[in-house]
Formats: structure tokens, C-alpha cells, sequence
């Protein structure tokens, strides 16, 4: 099992009041394989992408549970071990790809980021030729200009494909996507889905797909997490979730998605 | 629509070139003046000449001669090079310290962050003179000493500009993504934030510049700034105070100077941060 997600609880102390924002979330995800986590805003759907990611910060915040990454604990590890499996075994793209991108560096020192920090062997010869590759990859033809490009000159599109292009230039073993569609048009939004999906499948990168579009992890995802207010509500397969709903707020939300009818 | 807003910016981009085409032209002759300054001045800045005693301002001596019959044109030059040079590693001090202290507290924040910046309203709460004053009483006068006293004094409103910018940029998503992808929190904090929040700091600089000129012109004006016979612009306006009637001149100059040193600079950054939008 690459991903172990076991009986995670996230608790704020902030403000003196403990609030907790995950409940006893537990699943797994093997690699190769695509976890959809569908819920509405506050769900609690991004602080556990960002527990697993280990970006959430050590103090200020209770954690119980544990997370395995091929065995080893996320949540109690040493901080430079953790550092190590961040932009090398596990990566993220995030919602906006305006901000998620630094606006005064280039694209091509963005994409290298992880190879300079975890492949110190690299010249830069090697990094820049892998960072084109990967450019190449996420279908940014013109990677040449893209490279010397700022985020500012590309298009949401685009960004979004460089990001991917950032996270996946490492070789991750595991790719969390947090909503990473949300911010593009609906052509576009398909367009990255297929990438996704592609990647998925040449480079075997397991992938934890967030989104609160019902359709969109109908489309892209093997299981299917459903949360409610911190907790896992109900979890399967597609076929389960989408064509035996068990559950009240699952039937709720799959009645809500609006149809087209022609 | 996309045509009104790049009017817009061309509207902008212009008026900002005006300051600084401005700043940037009074600020070169100043430097300029200073760098002549080192190898060549019209007169030696310290040579007197007792039958030139106020000597008004005319073809000999442009700005005329002060109570020891030196050439005030000459001593305004140097004057220019001692001022510049001691605002430039105040501001240099200031900068370098308040960057590492501001970006150190604004990304991290907690307990260290609140002890360090009550230190620094502490430092605040005294105007910076008066900070430079104490600690020049304890260190003695002198150039250097001037210097690092005018620095110290300088760090708390860099550190407080560079926390707040930090803070912003710290809760973009681009620092998640740096995280993420490996990056540990010192490179984080140098190479990804610190580039953006350049053109801030940038026209702080010289905001930090000018005050730095205005408070050597301060320092020693009260007479603890540089010594004598060295020429400094603040020294000069207080040596001509008491001639003030009998040769305007003496203070008229120097003060003008300051003056435009001031006002290059001041042009010069609110050009750079229009220019930055």
C-alpha cells in the first residue's frame, strides 16, 4: 500500500476554543491508483490533503492518527526526513495557478526547483534538459520560450500545466491534486483531466484528486472518498458511489448535480 | 477592454518616467559631484585665505568663501562625497539587518517574532535622532561611529517593512508550492520571497536614503557628525548660522544642496514604485 490514511483526526486550538476540522478519516490509496475526495467547502477535504503533504504546521494544531507513506508515519517524522520525501516522492498542484506560481522567477528555475534541491548530482545542463522534457510532457509545445517565460505571460492554462510539470519532474510516486481544476474554463478543465489521467498511466504517479465537482471525480477517479463536516461519509468505487449511493448526503449530492437536457 | 487597460499602464508608464527622469538626473550630478570630488576640487576644501573672508559669491569662488575664506563650492562637493558615503552604509546597515530580522520574523512569526518586534517599537518610540544621539554619547564621535549609530537606528522601520511584506507573501500559495516541492524554510524565505518584495524594499531604500542624509545633516549640525576642518553639508549650515545676515551665501548654499540631494532621491523612488504599479 503506498498511502495509509488511519483514523486521522485534525484539531485547531487557535483561538483558545479546539475545533476539530477532521474526524476520524481513514483510507488508502495503492499506487498507480486515483482517489477522488468529493465535499463541500469546510468539508475538511484540503486539510487532509495538506496533513498528507506534511504542510500543515507542527505546532498550533492536534493530529492523531497516523499517516503511512510506504510504512513510515507523515505525522511524527523527523523534519529533514520529511523534507526529503516532499518534491520527490509525494507533490502538489493547488488551485490557483496565479499564485501558485512565483511571479518573479522564471518558469524554468520553477520547474527545476525540485531536481535542484533533491538531485544536487544534476548540472545544469541535465536539469534544464529534464525540465523541457517534462514541459514537453504536459503539452506545452513551445517549451523553449515557456522556459524563459514568467508566469505572468502564460495563460491559466498553461500555469496549471507548468505546475504539473514542477510536481512531476522528480518522478513522485504520489500526486495531490487540491482542486486543480477549479480555477480553469471547461475546455481547459478537460484538457488537464486527460493529462492527469495520462500521467496516471505512463508514469504509474498515484494521484489524490480534491474537488467539490461531483463530475469530475466521476470522470477521472478508481474509489471515491465522500466527506461531510470532517468526516468520511461513505467510500467505494465509482460504480458504487455513483450508481448505489448508500448514503443520505451522497444521494443528496449526486441529485444535485445539475443536467443538461437537450 | 484589454485595449483601455494598456492605455492605462502607457498613461502610468509615462508620468512615472518623468520622476524618474527627473530623480535619476539631479541624482547623477550629485554623484557625480561627489566622485570628482575624490581626485579634484576647484580649491583644497581646507585652504584658507584670510583677505577672501566672505568673500561674496562671483567667477572666482561660484558659492563664495566662508569665515576662514575657504571656497564653499569646494566644500559643498566634499560635503556631498561625506554625507552620500555615510547615508549609503547607514542605509546599507540598516537594510542588511532589518531584512534578515523583518523576513526571519514575518515568515516564522511566534514567540520570537513578538519579542523582536517589541524590540523594535521599543527603537521606534524614539525618534531615530535622538536613538543615534544615545548611542553616539556612548561610542564617541566620529565618522564611523556616526555611521553605525545612524544604522541602528535605521533597522527597526526596514525590519517592520520587511515583516509585513514577508507576512503577504508568505500566505501566497507559491510558498506552499516551494515547501512541497522540497524547498527547506531559509531558501524559501531567500530565494523565493525575497525577490518579490524587491520593488518594496527598493523605494524604501531610498526613502531610508534621504532620511539618512537628513539625519547626517542633523548629527552634525549639533557638531557630533564629522569633525572638523572635514567638510560635511550639515556641519557647514551650522558654522553658518551665526553669519547669517553678514554672508547668506555661507548657509544659502549648503542647504540648497541638501535640498536637492533630497528631493533627486525622493523623485527617483516614487518613480521606481509608480513604475512598479
Amino acid at each position: 500500500m503506498l498511502l495509509e490514511v488511519r483514523d486521522l483526526s485534525i484539531e485547531f486550538h487557535d483561538h483558545g476554543i479546539p475545533e476539530r476540522v477532521v474526524e476520524h478519516v481513514s483510507f488508502s490509496l495503492d499506487s498507480g491508483e486515483i482517489l477522488g475526495i468529493v465535499g463541500e467547502s469546510g468539508s475538511g477535504k484540503s486539510m487532509t490533503a495538506l496533513a498528507i503533504a506534511g504542510l500543515l504546521p507542527r505546532k498550533k494544531m492536534n493530529k492523531e492518527g497516523s499517516i503511512l507513506f510506504e510504512g513510515e508515519d507523515v505525522l511524527t517524522m523527523e523534519r529533514k526526513d520529511l523534507r526529503l520525501l516532499q518534491g520527490d516522492e509525494i507533490c502538489m498542484i493547488f488551485q490557483e495557478p496565479m499564485t501558485a506560481l512565483n511571479p518573479t522567477m522564471r518558469i524554468g528555475r520553477q520547474v527545476e526547483e525540485a531536481l535542484r534541491v533533491h538531485h544536487s548530482e544534476l548540472d545544469a545542463a541535465a536539469r534544464k534538459e529534464r525540465a523541457l522534457r517534462w514541459l514537453e510532457n504536459v503539452g506545452l509545445n513551445d517549451s523553449e520560450r515557456v522556459y524563459v517565460s514568467y508566469p505572468h505571460e502564460l495563460s491559466g492554462g498553461m500555469r496549471q500545466r507548468v505546475m504539473i510539470a514542477a510536481a512531476m519532474v522528480g518522478g513522485p510516486k504520489l500526486l495531490i491534486a487540491d482542486e486543480p481544476t477549479t480555477a480553469l474554463d471547461v475546455t481547459v478543465q478537460a484538457q488537464v483531466i486527460s493529462l492527469l489521467k495520462r500521467l496516471n498511466k505512463e508514469e504509474r504517479v498515484a494521484i489524490l484528486f480534491i474537488s467539490h465537482d461531483l463530475s469530475l471525480i466521476q470522470q477521472i477517479s478508481t474509489d471515491v472518498c465522500v466527506m461531510q463536516k470532517g468526516r468520511i461519509v461513505e467510500q467505494g468505487s465509482v460504480e458504487h458511489i455513483f450508481e448505489r449511493p448508500e448514503n443520505d448526503y451522497t444521494k443528496r449530492l449526486i441529485a444535485a448535480v445539475p443536467r443538461v437536457e437537450l | 477592454m484589454p485595449q483601455d487597460r494598456s492605455e492605462d499602464k502607457g498613461e502610468m508608464k509615462k508620468y512615472a518616467n518623468f520622476n524618474f527622469i527627473c530623480g535619476a538626473v539631479i541624482c547623477s550630478l550629485m554623484v557625480l559631484m561627489a566622485l570628482v570630488s575624490c581626485f579634484y576640487t576647484p580649491y583644497p576644501s581646507t585652504a584658507m585665505d584670510a583677505s577672501l573672508k566672505f568673500a561674496r559669491p562671483g567667477l572666482m569662488h561660484i558659492m563664495g568663501c566662508d569665515n576662514y575664506g575657504r571656497d564653499i563650492f569646494s566644500r559643498v562637493m566634499e560635503g556631498i562625497r561625506n554625507t552620500s558615503l555615510i547615508a549609503l552604509l547607514t542605509v546599507f546597515i540598516g537594510t542588511l539587518a532589518g531584512v534578515i530580522v523583518g523576513a526571519v520574523c514575518g515568515y516564522f512569526g511566534g514567540l520570537p517574532d513578538e519579542i523582536l518586534m517589541r524590540i523594535n517599537d521599543l527603537l521606534f518610540s524614539f525618534p531615530s535622532i535622538l536613538l543615534a544621539l544615545v548611542i553616539i554619547s556612548l561610542t564617541g564621535t566620529g565618522t564611523l561611529n556616526v555611521t553605525l549609530a545612524l544604522g541602528l537606528a535605521f533597522i527597526p522601520s526596514f525590519a517592520r517593512i520587511v515583516r509585513s511584506e514577508v507576512r503577504k507573501q508568505a500566505a501566497l500559495d507559491y510558498v506552499q508550492s516551494a515547501r512541497i516541492l522540497g524547498a527547506g524554510h531559509f531558501r524559501v524565505i531567500f530565494a523565493h520571497i525575497l525577490p518579490n518584495i524587491v520593488p518594496v524594499l527598493l523605494s524604501s531604500v531610498m526613502i531610508g536614503f534621504n532620511n539618512a542624509v537628513l539625519a547626517e545633516a542633523g548629527l552634525s549640525y549639533l557638531g557630533i557628525g564629522v569633525q572638523p576642518p572635514e567638510a560635511s553639508l550639515g556641519r557647514m549650515l551650522s558654522e553658518a548660522q551665526s553669519y547669517l545676515f553678514t554672508a547668506p551665501w555661507y548657509a544659502v548654499f549648503p542647504g540648497l544642496v541638501i535640498m536637492l540631494m533630497v528631493l533627486g532621491f525622493a523623485l527617483l523612488a516614487e518613480g521606481m514604485s509608480e513604475g512598479n504599479g
